[in-house]
């Protein structure tokens, strides 16, 4: 293992004496704090939950959706493309036989543990099929316990296209 | 012996062999669908297409024998575009369904459209539709839009199983393959055909949509299902959060024994060793803690000594009867091997032999007594019996026996409150050992599964009670198996790789 030296920076009397950089920023804190003071109508923070975000955008990856096909059935195919490109391999799929004549093979069981999931958006481009979108907009998905942040296949159908 | 050259390598080959034998044999790429080693040339595919010096036209591969100082090109761009006009004709009216096709990812289809193939499509007609998914019995599905009519599965059954089930009807791009009216395919080696299958035509009713195949992780093993001892590759995959399970069976081509197949119910085995399996270590029918059994099965062996009989089975590895014998002479145990686990109709001319067990010869050979008379005889003056690697505890009681009883399986039973002990051992995929087969070839039977449920070797149990530190295959050739006679001029070393027959002095 080689080290790498680095060069120390604030040699000087005013940079060892470390007071008048940290006067420096207590100015720009207390101005900004001023300011606010003055004019609270125009602070930017948001008084989140009550105010929610305006400024997400189509491209946002949010929780997972399955899309469905004309007939409103199921769109995947359980091939499980999603499955291999997962890098969390939070993607848990069970294939089973279609029996509609629509097509030959459909997930029996399609889950994707939100808490495992680091929202890569990998999944979305693997699908062969367009069956899983990341589109819904939620961007928080709370829940009490760790079971229930596990999106088994009928949630994941029941989720919308989001904004 | 020829020399030829191949893209400007010089290679020596058999004289008279198929090029493309040759050609595999030395890793030269040559695409192709309907050569198969086992079934011969046909000529139909037209992909293993091959530039040869002095021909005006490419040729087959497969229907060029080699002759000395050939000089061959199979990477020109002549040949390029003669595979990409074949692959392109072969997909006109392929459903190019691979997300739902079982055979993805081992699909001879796909690998040559990434290497040869690569065009884009120029079809812009609609595609012929056929059937998708047919049954046509003994466990295999018929998708009549994937298949290439490369005809090896009707080769298969006109030449091999010698049962003419399928052929081909119907003329041009309306082909496709199909059973005669109101007949079955059905024969004991019919699965065969989905590997022979270079496309997601035929594909298992077993298997199907149980895994993707790029998930699955093969093993090699020997096949327990009679004693002809096949070569397997165990197919297994631990999902996330599961047990590790094995999906498949599919045979490895080993020209000793099998060839390229094995029969269906070999390659339906696999499901002993996920399904019905003892969990859990029993005392007098309480489940028990799994140290403690082993323990008390120990002072049980030596409390009884001479009183006690080892019954082991013939599904025992050659390293296990060995380790269980010189426990018996260690601890004076009587030891002896019955078992009648032979199928009169089971048996054939090609690979299935009436002998239902992998290792009968390995007991014969290590001198261990396993006729009825004698294991009545010795069972008359014995207090405790323990069965091993076997749980057929009605039989030993229809011969008059009625003492303890102690049973190691790996497999569930009924009516385990009878018994004094019961401990779970490990099956068949989940430990090595070798295995001798009805013509006397020695093989090793690698795979060794990791599983979640409870479960001892054998051989690990055996080092337990004699504690000389000998648990491995390797450790028990070392510790005294290379002497045992039949052993003499065979090193274990190249069992691992090998089938080596025994020549008996």
């Amino acid at each position: 293992m080689g080290f790498k030296i680095v060069p120390r920076y604030g040699k000087s009397l005013k940079d060892k004496l470390y007071l008048p950089a940290l006067f420096g920023g207590m100015k720009t804190t207390m101005s900004h704090f001023l300011k606010n003071l003055s004019d609270t109508s125009n602070i930017k923070t948001e008084c989140y939950p009550e105010m929610q975000p305006t400024d997400i955008t189509s491209r946002y990856r949010g929780v997972h959706r399955l899309t469905h096909r004309d007939d409103d059935s199921v769109r995947c195919v359980a091939c499980f493309m999603c499955a291999t490109a997962c890098p969390a391999e939070c993607i848990f799929i069970e294939a089973t036989q279609r029996e509609d004549n629509v097509d030959e093979k459909m997930p029996k069981k399609f889950s994707i543990d939100l808490l495992e999931c680091v929202f890569c958006g990998g999944c979305v481009e693997a699908c062969p099929c367009d069956a899983i979108r990341m589109d819904t907009g939620i961007f928080t998905f709370v829940a009490q316990k760790r079971e229930d942040f596990v999106l088994n296949k009928e949630q994941l159908l029941a989720n919308k296209e989001g904004n | 012996m020829a020399i030829i050259t191949v893209d400007g390598r010089e290679i020596n080959v058999k004289d008279d062999a198929l090029l493309i034998d040759e050609l595999l044999a030395n890793d030269v790429s040559v695409p192709h669908f309907c050569y198969h080693p086992a079934l011969g040339k046909d000529g139909n595919c037209r992909m293993c297409m091959v530039e040869i010096e002095g021909q005006k036209r490419p040729q087959i591969a497969c229907d060029t024998p080699v002759k000395d100082g050939m000089i061959i090109r199979t990477q020109s761009e002549n040949i390029a575009r003669v595979k990409r006009q074949m692959l392109e004709l072969e997909l006109v009216n392929h459903p190019i369904d691979c997300p739902i096709c079982d055979q993805a990812g081992e699909c001879s289809l796909q690998n040559f459209y990434m290497e040869a193939g690569l065009y884009d499509s120029r079809v812009d007609i609609a595609k012929n539709k056929k059937q998708k998914h047919v049954d046509l019995g003994a466990n295999v599905i018929l998708d009549q839009e994937r298949c290439v009519l490369c005809t090896r599965c009707v080769r298969f059954t006109s030449n091999i199983t010698k049962t003419h089930e399928l052929g081909v009807v119907v003329r041009n791009d309306h082909s496709f393959i199909s059973t005669f009216p109101g007949i079955k395919l059905s024969n004991p080696y019919a699965m065969n055909v989905i590997d022979l299958c270079p496309v997601g035509a035929l594909t298992s009713k077993d298997f199907r949509f149980t895994q993707r195949v790029w998930f699955l992780k093969p093993q090699e093993a020997i096949c327990d299902g009679c004693s002809r001892g096949c070569s397997l590759l165990v197919d297994h995959n631990r999902e996330k959060y599961k047990d590790d399970l094995i999906y498949r069976y599919r045979p490895k081509h080993n020209d000793a024994v099998n060839g390229y197949f094995i029969c269906d119910y070999g390659r339906l085995n696999y499901k002993k060793e996920n399904d019905n399996r003892l969990k859990f270590a029993y005392i007098r029918g309480m489940e028990s803690e799994f140290e403690y059994a082993t323990l008390k099965l120990e002072r049980l062996l030596k409390r009884y000594n001479s009183k006690a009989l080892l019954l082991i089975s013939p599904t025992l590895s050659l390293e296990e009867i060995y380790r269980l014998k010189k426990l018996s002479q260690k601890l004076d145990l009587d030891i002896n091997s019955f078992d009648e686990n032979f199928d009169e109709s089971f048996g054939d001319d090609m690979l299935r032999q009436n002998d239902k067990t992998p290792n009968r010869r390995a007991i014969e050979l290590q001198g261990i007594e396993s006729s009825k008379e004698d294991l009545q005889k010795k069972l008359k003056d014995k207090d405790f019996v323990l069965l091993i690697n076997r749980a057929d505890v009605d039989m030993i009681k229809d011969l008059g026996y009625d003492g303890s009883i102690g049973v190691l399986s790996s497999s569930d039973f009924l009516h385990k409150d009878k018994l004094d002990i019961i401990i779970p051992v490990a099956s068949h995929t989940q430990r090595d050992g070798t295995f001798i087969n009805c013509d006397d070839f020695i093989q090793y039977s690698k795979c060794q599964i990791k599983r979640d449920i409870e479960s001892i070797k054998i051989l690990d149990l055996v080092e337990g009670i004699l504690n000389d530190g000998v648990s491995t295959c390797e450790a028990v050739w070392d510790s005294g198996l290379k002497e045992e006679n039949f052993l003499k001029d065979i090193n274990f070393n190249d069992v691992r790789f090998n089938s080596i027959k025994i020549e008996l002095k």
